[in-house]
Parts: structure tokens; C-alpha cells; sequence
């Protein structure tokens, strides 16, 4: 079963929700479904101890992102 | 949360008929306990077959070290991730783990989210490259099947992706018409498969 809520945006999120929805071809509730899932994910992570990282393919470099 | 039941029809392959199957959207403890005393000495016994008539590990099904206990506790309460599983004849046929959380890589698609199957089995019996005949036909079929209706479920369009153990490769390629975009070296170089919106349609329409 499916809940519905209301989400206030400034213009700003709602501009980038809308070219986040045009990149990844899916509709705002599911970029949103996605975050959610992804935040989710990664929190659990990091709650276990583990790092989130982002390694350049290219040059290799890696940056760690602080989650707070 | 209870899960969602599908009726489905696998192939008795000894009589050719139909069998009444269902397709779940979680994979549960009857699940996992049917893997722990069913499907657990099954494959014992094919595996002790391969090494009584001394057939190398590395052509030993691929999937013979999988643990569906720990591989569902890692991911238990996270929203990326989803089981599906098959029963029938009162008994698990079938599971597949899937992570929501991966992007299409196929030209045209790259950057788009995907339905990504992580794990797919069929119970031992099932299998005929374990040496027997397989009792039910059309369980991999199926978990592909309910992958790609989750995809458009979720607003992916079809799009899934996998990395399939070698022995299954002609299935993914020539049987359910997957792109095979190659050996991907981040991965054990098992060869990465996926589907397009348009591939997707084609292999529900056959």
C-alpha cells in the first residue's frame, strides 16, 4: 500500500528534481523513491563503520564524502 | 509485510504439463529454510558425484558456495534491495536478489537506473547442468520475467542488468536476448548483461 504526502521545494530543489528526472528518464516520485533508497543505503553503511568513497576511473583519485 | 503472490506456470519437463507455481516478491523464511534442508543436500550430493569422478572445482556449478541466509540478512530492512521466489509443489524452485540502487551502462541508456539481479538460482533439481534431468522448466525465465516487471514497476521502462557465472551465459544471450557488454574486470570478469527499454518489451512479448 501506497502513502501520500506532501513535498514544499524551493525552486531551486525543484530544478534540480526536474533535470534529475529528465537525466535519469524517470518521474519525480521516483527520483525521489531513489534517493530515499540510495540515503538509506549508504547510512547504513556508514552507521557499521565503513566510508563512502568516489574513485576518479581515470586519474584514480579518490575523495571521501562526509556524511553528517 | 506480507509478500505479494503472483500465479505462475513452470513445465513439468518429464510430462511437458503445466505446473501451478507461485512467484513471491520477498524471499521468507520458509524460503530460506527450504534452501537450508532442501537444496543444500541436494547439491552436497551432486557436488560429492563431481568429486567422486574427479571433475575439476572449476567445473563444479558456479553457484555452489552461494548462502541465501546471509546473503538476504545483509541487505534485511534496506529498501534497495528485493527477493522474489518461486513455490511450488510445496517447495522453493527458485529465488533472486535484487538491488535497486545500479545504473544501465548500455549505450543510449547509460546513467539510467536499472533493476540489477544480483543472485539468481534455481533449486538443484531444477538445473540439468547438474547432470539430472530438471524436474520444473521456466524458473529462470520467470525471476527475469518478474525482474523486468519490476522495472517497469518502479519506472525504469524494462531496464535490467546483471553478471552472469559463465555457465549461464547462453541463457541470458540467446535465450532472453540480453545485451552482452563483455567481461567486466570490476566484477570477477563474469560478463555484464543487460536489457533495454526495447529489448525488454520483445523478450514479454515471446
Amino acid at each position: 500500500m501506497k502513502r501520500t504526502m506532501t513535498l514544499n521545494l524551493t525552486e531551486l530543489e525543484m530544478r534540480v528534481l526536474d533535470a534529475l528526472s529528465l537525466r535519469k528518464d524517470l518521474s519525480k516520485t521516483a527520483v525521489l523513491r531513489q534517493a530515499l533508497r540510495l540515503y538509506q543505503t549508504v547510512d547504513a553503511r556508514v552507521e557499521k563503520g565503513d566510508k563512502l568513497l568516489f574513485e576518479n576511473e581515470q586519474t584514480k583519485e579518490k575523495a571521501e564524502l562526509m556524511l553528517l | 509485510m506480507s509478500a505479494e503472490i503472483s500465479r505462475i506456470y513452470l513445465l513439468d519437463a518429464a510430462t511437458g504439463g503445466a505446473v501451478e507455481a507461485e512467484l513471491r516478491d520477498a524471499i521468507e523464511a520458509e524460503n530460506l529454510n527450504d534452501w537450508q534442508t532442501k537444496w543444500q543436500p541436494a547439491l552436497l550430493g551432486v557436488l560429492q558425484g563431481l568429486a567422486r569422478k574427479g571433475v575439476p572445482q572449476a567445473q563444479w556449478p558456479q553457484s555452489w558456495h552461494w548462502n541465501w541466509q546471509e546473503k538476504t540478512a545483509r541487505v534485511s530492512g534496506l529498501l534497495a534491495y528485493k527477493g522474489f521466489s518461486i513455490v511450488a509443489l510445496g517447495e522453493t524452485q527458485g529465488l533472486a536478489q535484487i538491488d535497486l540502487t545500479k545504473s544501465a551502462r548500455i549505450l543510449g541508456e547509460a546513467g539510467k537506473p536499472i533493476v540489477y539481479i544480483d543472485y539468481l538460482e534455481a533449486a538443484p533439481w531444477n538445473r540439468p547442468e547438474l547432470g539430472g534431468s530438471a524436474r520444473l522448466r521456466g524458473v529462470g525465465t520467470a525471476l527475469i520475467t518478474a525482474a523486468v516487471f519490476l522495472s517497469l514497476e518502479e519506472g525504469f521502462k524494462g531496464r535490467i542488468g546483471l553478471h552472469s557465472l559463465p555457465q549461464a551465459d547462453t541463457f541470458y544471450r540467446d535465450r532472453c536476448g540480453m545485451t552482452d557488454l563483455g567481461p567486466d574486470p570490476d566484477c570477477q570478469n563474469l560478463r555484464y548483461f543487460e536489457f533495454t527499454p526495447g529489448q525488454a518489451g520483445t523478450f514479454l512479448e515471446e
